[in-house]
């Protein structure tokens, strides 16, 4: 690593590169003008009166933070009072045990920046402004989108003059003509359209602050610059690592150090590789140099996807798996193209040549460039069946077949469906009280229909439903199929009886089941059936009548909460053998060594579970290996074989950990031993013992593959 | 109906041949090794295994005997090894993974016990898989006539062929069988250009010495093994002895140097 990389690297890691916002006096006499209209004054003052971090060693500045005094960036939300209220009351607090509200995912349009100037966007908004000139709303709208550009050229020209003046204190040569040359280019961009490789990364870097989320598919959008400033001898390879290097540094200053975020991988996440708008594989050269620079820094943040297909060669697929076996702070997870893309276009209406711009966003949600992500709140799927066997037994035990009891089981879902949707359509509607004004340029569509992206702006979002539970809810149904109406073991009486009793006296029943219920997971035709009827249940109801107007691509993760704890501890026990107030599932895969039959077996299930490609929302798979297994490289190599085979059977995401349960016990008991143990949690990873209870105990519960 | 007896089939198997494997575990062998890790394989017949520092005592085994395969004991303390299959069930589950055998050149393994002596059922299998085009290979121990071979070359892939010793009294001693047979099996295999891959397990004082190593790797000479594996010998199998009431023979594990002069010999032209 480069010395100037690596005095950064340290200043990073030790806290010193967090950029402190300044304290903004605001004019008393803006109170006189209309709310939008102050508040965008206020964001502009605010913009104008922050100070760039510049150090000696610096190539690039000008990431802005927001403290709250104002509106800020649609991520953060800080400054957002309405966004503030809905997390007091329903952030963690789900309402009726169902839904629990959560954060919300965007990602900036930076190519539009880098290539066309902040210039290109005032041209929109003039044109803009000519469409809706009659729209007084409207026109305000997009003054304040105009002015908070002028602030934010104004704020390049203050960065600019700082890095100048702080040149001339430094004494290194190198040093000082690399600040000489971020000053001049600071003048040209993010203005105007970037002219070199360094120019469009400084680009990013200054507008990233205010949508502070994916920095997107940066191997696509920057692979043009580099190209051509390596063809044209301005640029070696080793520049452009350490820009990278640099930018993916700030992505990691940005936490401050005595937040935990600063460990998890889940704050800033890109992709590298994926389908092209001509059907090839986008995996390049400066992919890999991407992924080679940030694998030499000891950081964090940020996290890796590849983005798998069909036609990633097997070479690239084994170096991202073996730059994940050897990164010790597990920053790199894989997701496949093909379900992936297949749902975007079925389910949320975009092209092909669209959806191919798809990056993964946060712990393991999607974005589109220039879109962002609605619905998203967690919804405790497994409360129907709860319901199914504790509303309704007066209806199942007169069910004669499978299908008369599944179809009680489906009305019950549709109905905690729509409960769920009309709960979600509650927390956007508080959503919406907050008018974003910093983010809306980095949005499709904003400019364009002259509203905010908070209230309705956008036409590049990604509606998502999450469901916590749903092995839970695939175990209930095959384990009720099997015993009560194919084995005829029990009768519903006696199931609902061991339910309500909470398998108090029906112990040796719930021992059958946990031994010998045909549980998913396991690659047999009796539950990869019951999953697929789910899974079609699922597809069936979405049909876009939802409070979003849109149909939903459903994810299952957890994010940095213990939604699957807290929905656990007040769902009644369930057929699947799980104790009243035990934590429900996350995730689709299996647990507790429920899955009998090895690695291919679950993969397959998992593969195959959903022909409908509706889980292509944020739907994370963990797989939990024996470090022993992949010690060997020949048996390495095998491994990335079985996961080539997942992803071409259909699978859309995995990521890995390997460790030995025995080590992961310890690590509860004795954190003190373990404090370099590092884990894939939900799309993110992180030190186990910085995780709470309900965490952990996830991951010991996963089943440890040791072949 | 063609059936075997089977005591266990593992999917996603990395060590029993090349690329992801299904391994299928025939009951019953002819060979009676001191040192062998899978002693539930030796009877042709369903055993009853205990383990018993897993059991709490629930009593719910009290009538149990070999037939009942289907029996599950709660707590892992009892099972039954061994269960009569058929062709179509162990078939079904083979070709389950068939996307992953492709993947990685990778396919199934009919190991044991020793496969060979349930030669009709295997042939069976052996041609199935091979109708669908999945990689096959046979891991034996060789001790069976030759016309046993002769009816399973056509669908095998690949042998996974035991040399335990080349001294026949030590053999004789150690396993109950003469190595004649296996030796003779296996340069008729050689003749028949049949693709054999050659796994020598490291018993300290059974094998494990230059001498002993010198002779296979001159006997082989003249032949082309596409591998030749060491296992060293390891105690992982012993537990297994416990639960089923058998007598232990122990040996020491050989050290790393070991292994590594001995492994030497087989690098070195």
């Amino acid at each position: 690593m480069d010395e100037r990389i690596e005095s950064l690297v340290k200043k990073t890691v030790s806290g010193k590169m967090y950029v402190y916002p300044v304290k903004t006096e605001y004019d008393r006499c803006d109170l006189f003008l209309p709310p939008i209209k102050m508040s965008a004054k206020r964001v502009c003052e605010y913009i104008r009166n922050q100070e760039p971090l510049i150090v000696a060693e610096s190539c690039f500045t000008g990431l802005i933070k927001f403290d709250g005094s104002v509106e800020g960036d649609v991520f953060n939300r800080s400054g957002h009072v309405n966004f503030g209220i809905a997390c007091n009351n329903f952030y963690n607090k789900p309402v009726d045990n169902l839904l629990t509200f959560e954060w919300q995912h965007s990602a900036g349009d930076f190519a539009k920046i880098i290539n066309g100037g902040i210039v290109s966007i005032k041209d929109e908004i003039n044109k803009s402004i000519e469409k809706h000139k009659n729209d007084a709303e409207a026109t305000q709208f997009l003054e304040t989108q105009s002015d908070i550009c002028d602030a934010l050229i104004d704020w390049a020209c203050k960065c600019s003059e700082k890095a100048l003046s702080f040149s001339k204190t430094v004494s290194n040569e190198k040093y000082k003509k690399n600040l000489e040359k971020l000053s001049r280019a600071l003048k040209n961009v993010p203005k105007k359209s970037a002219n070199s490789f360094y120019e469009a990364i400084l680009s990013l870097y200054v507008c990233y602050g205010l949508i502070p989320d994916s920095i997107g598919l940066i191997d696509r959008y920057l692979y043009p610059f580099y190209k051509k400033d390596v063809e044209k001898g301005i640029l070696t390879k080793e520049d452009a690592s350490e820009y990278l290097q640099e930018l993916f540094l700030m992505l990691q200053a940005r936490i401050h150090i005595s937040s935990d975020r600063f460990y998890r991988g889940g704050e800033s996440h890109f992709c590298v590789g994926g389908y092209l708008e001509n059907g090839e594989d986008g995996f390049n050269e400066l992919s890999k140099l991407i992924v080679d620079s940030l694998m030499e820094l000891p950081t964090w943040i940020p996290q890796i996807s590849l983005r798998w297909t069909p036609k990633t060669p097997h070479e690239v697929l084994h170096y991202m798996m073996d730059c994940e076996r050897k990164d010790p702070n597990k920053r790199i997870a894989f997701v496949n193209d093909v379900p992936r893309i297949n749902g975007l276009m079925k389910y949320t209406g975009f092209s092909h040549e669209k959806a191919v711009h798809y990056t993964m966003i946060g712990c393991n949600e999607i974005a589109m460039p220039g879109g962002i992500v609605f619905g998203f709140d967690p919804m405790n799927i497994v409360r129907c069946v709860q319901n199914t066997f504790f509303n309704r037994s007066d209806d199942i035990v007169k069910a004669k077949t499978f299908n008369e009891f599944y179809n009680i089981f489906q009305e019950e879902m549709f109905n905690d469906l729509c409960e769920a949707d009309k709960i979600g359509k509650g927390f956007q509607t508080i959503r919406e009280r907050d008018c974003n004004l910093v983010s809306s340029i980095f949005i499709d569509g904003c400019i364009e229909s002259a509203k905010s992206v908070t209230q309705g702006g956008t036409n590049t979002y990604i509606a998502v439903g999450l469901l916590i539970g749903i092995s839970n809810v695939i175990d209930s149904l095959s384990v009720t199929k099997q015993l009560v109406f194919d084995e005829k073991r029990i009768t519903m009486e006696q199931l609902i009886d061991a339910l309500r009793n909470n398998w108090n006296g029906f112990e040796d029943l719930r021992e059958y089941i946990l031994k010998e219920g045909l549980f998913f997971g396991n690659d047999d035709d009796f539950s990869n059936g019951v999953a697929n009827r789910f899974f079609k249940s699922l597809d069936n109801w979405n049909t876009g009548d939802n409070y979003l107007k849109k149909p939903l691509v459903f994810g299952n993760l957890v994010g940095y909460n213990e939604h699957h704890k807290f929905f656990g501890d007040n769902t009644k026990a369930t057929p699947d053998g799980r104790f009243d107030g035990d934590m429900i599932n996350f995730g689709i895969g299996q647990s507790k060594g429920k899955d009998r039959n090895g690695l291919t077996a679950l993969l397959s299930s998992v593969a195959k579970c959903d022909p409908y490609s509706i889980l292509t929302g944020p739907s994370v798979t963990n797989v939990l290996l024996d470090e022993q297994l992949v010690k060997k490289d020949e048996n390495f190599e095998k491994l990335v074989y079985l996961f080539e085979a997942y992803f071409k059977m259909g699978g859309t995401h995995f990521q890995l950990t390997y460790v030995s349960k025995e080590d992961l016990i310890n690590a509860k008991k004795t954190p003190d031993k373990y404090k370099n143990l590092r884990v894939r949690v939900s799309g993110f990873s992180d030190y186990f013992v910085f995780l709470n209870e309900g965490l952990q105990d996830e991951i010991i519960q996963r089943t440890t593959h040791a072949r | 109906m063609n059936t075997a007896i089977i005591f266990d089939i593992q999917r996603n198997s990395f060590v029993d041949g090349p690329g992801i494997r299904t391994t299928v575990f025939f009951k019953g062998c002819n060979l009676k090794c001191k040192w062998c890790h899978n002693p539930e394989s030796q009877s042709s017949k369903p055993q009853i295994m205990f383990y018993k520092d897993k059991c709490t005592g629930c009593g719910r085994c009290k009538d149990l005997t070999e037939k009942d395969a289907e029996f599950v004991c709660f707590n892992d303390a009892k099972k039954i090894c061994g269960k009569v299959q058929t062709v179509e069930n162990v078939f079904d589950i083979i070709r389950k993974d068939k996307i992953f055998y492709e993947t990685s050149n990778g396919g199934v393994t009919f190991s044991g016990g020793e496969c060979m002596l349930q030669i009709d059922f295997l042939r069976e299998l052996l041609k199935k898989c091979k109708e669908i085009n999945i990689h096959t290979a046979v891991d034996t121990a060789g001790s069976v006539s030759w016309e046993y071979f002769a009816k399973i070359l056509p669908y095998t892939d690949l042998f996974l062929y035991d040399i335990k010793t080349f001294n026949n009294d030590v053999h004789k001693k150690f396993t109950d069988a003469s190595n004649e047979l296996i030796l003779n099996n296996l340069k008729k295999l050689f003749e028949h250009e049949a693709t054999v891959s050659i796994r020598i397990p490291i018993i300290p004082t059974v094998n494990d010495t230059v001498e002993e190593m010198r002779k296979i790797k001159e006997f082989l000479a003249p032949y082309k093994p596409i591998n030749i594996e060491l296992l060293p010998y390891h105690k992982m199998g012993e537990h297994k002895y416990m639960a089923l009431g058998m007598n232990i023979t122990s040996f020491n594990i050989p050290s790393k140097e070991k292994m590594e002069e001995l492994n030497g010999i087989f690098q070195h032209k």
